[in-house]
């Protein structure tokens, strides 16, 4: 929580320009030292204030988590869509109550997300590390509560060996 | 390569109209929101990921997958938005409720 000011700043300013760069296209002096100027000026304003569930946000291993969830996803937009495509609709919609063992804000906010994102299943409300979640038929519920998808997130955070 | 991009757009189009069907065939909006998130999921991902190979590596490409990146953020974040205001406003789901 406590990470510092002015690297938290530059890590702003860093996002910011790297996002201006990416969508302006155009390189000459004035669009660059223009939008540096922004992204700092916007980081500048934004730093510090709020209270971010991204600090210490393992940034890094998301690169290792992100093909594994495209993976799930994909399996579960075929399933989705084997749904639809079926004329008997054998659809069995419930609200599953789960309960999180994550302790990370950050990590909940992850958890959250990847279950909206792949198909099936959508985060309904959360309440601490309480998560009502619709399941769109038996399968999809199940994949949820084997908790496969919050120990890939716990490792990455390295929960669940007692530190934190 | 533009092959493979052709068949992206394809299989990316074909994800997108098995959404619209499911918008229509599915009974309330918990379950309509499962076939839109086959949408974002799915078709926008392969319609995306065809178009950036179908303009080749450079500034474009990059553009493209940063759209991507933040569709994959937003998505998530209305889908749950919409779905929690339907539950608060009082929409009861067509489910039993489990443990």
């Amino acid at each position: 929580m406590k990470s510092s000011f002015p690297k938290q700043f530059i890590a702003n300013t860093l996002a910011l320009f790297s996002v201006w760069l990416i969508l302006s296209g155009r390189y000459d002096v004035s669009h660059v030292v223009l939008g540096f100027l922004v992204s700092c000026g916007v980081a500048w304003l934004n730093t510090g204030y709020s209270h971010s569930p991204f600090h210490d946000f393992p940034w890094g291993r998301l690169v290792l988590y992100g093909p594994w969830l495209l993976l799930r996803i994909v399996e579960s937009s075929l399933h989705v869509t084997k749904l639809i495509l079926n004329p008997a609709l054998p659809i069995e919609p419930k609200l599953l109550t789960y309960r999180s063992h994550l302790k990370h804000q950050g990590a909940i906010v992850l958890l959250g997300n990847s279950i909206t994102l792949t198909p099936g299943t959508i985060t309904v409300e959360v309440e601490g590390n309480q998560l009502m979640v619709h399941a769109i038929d038996k399968a999809s519920g199940e994949d949820l509560t084997s908790g496969r998808m919050e120990q890939k997130i716990a490792g990455m955070f390295q929960e669940g060996k007692g530190h934190e | 390569m533009v092959v493979i991009a052709i068949a992206l757009i394809l299989i990316g189009l074909f994800f997108l109209v098995v959404a619209a069907v499911g918008m229509v065939r599915l009974p309330d909006v918990f379950t309509r929101s499962h076939a839109v998130s086959l949408t974002d999921s799915l078709g926008a991902f392969c319609v995306l990921v065809g178009l950036s190979l179908y303009q080749g590596f450079g500034i474009n490409m990059l553009k493209i997958l940063v759209v991507l990146a933040l569709l994959f953020l937003l998505n998530p974040v209305i889908a749950h938005a919409t779905i929690r205001a339907a539950y608060r406003a009082g929409v009861k789901p067509q489910a039993e409720e489990d443990q």
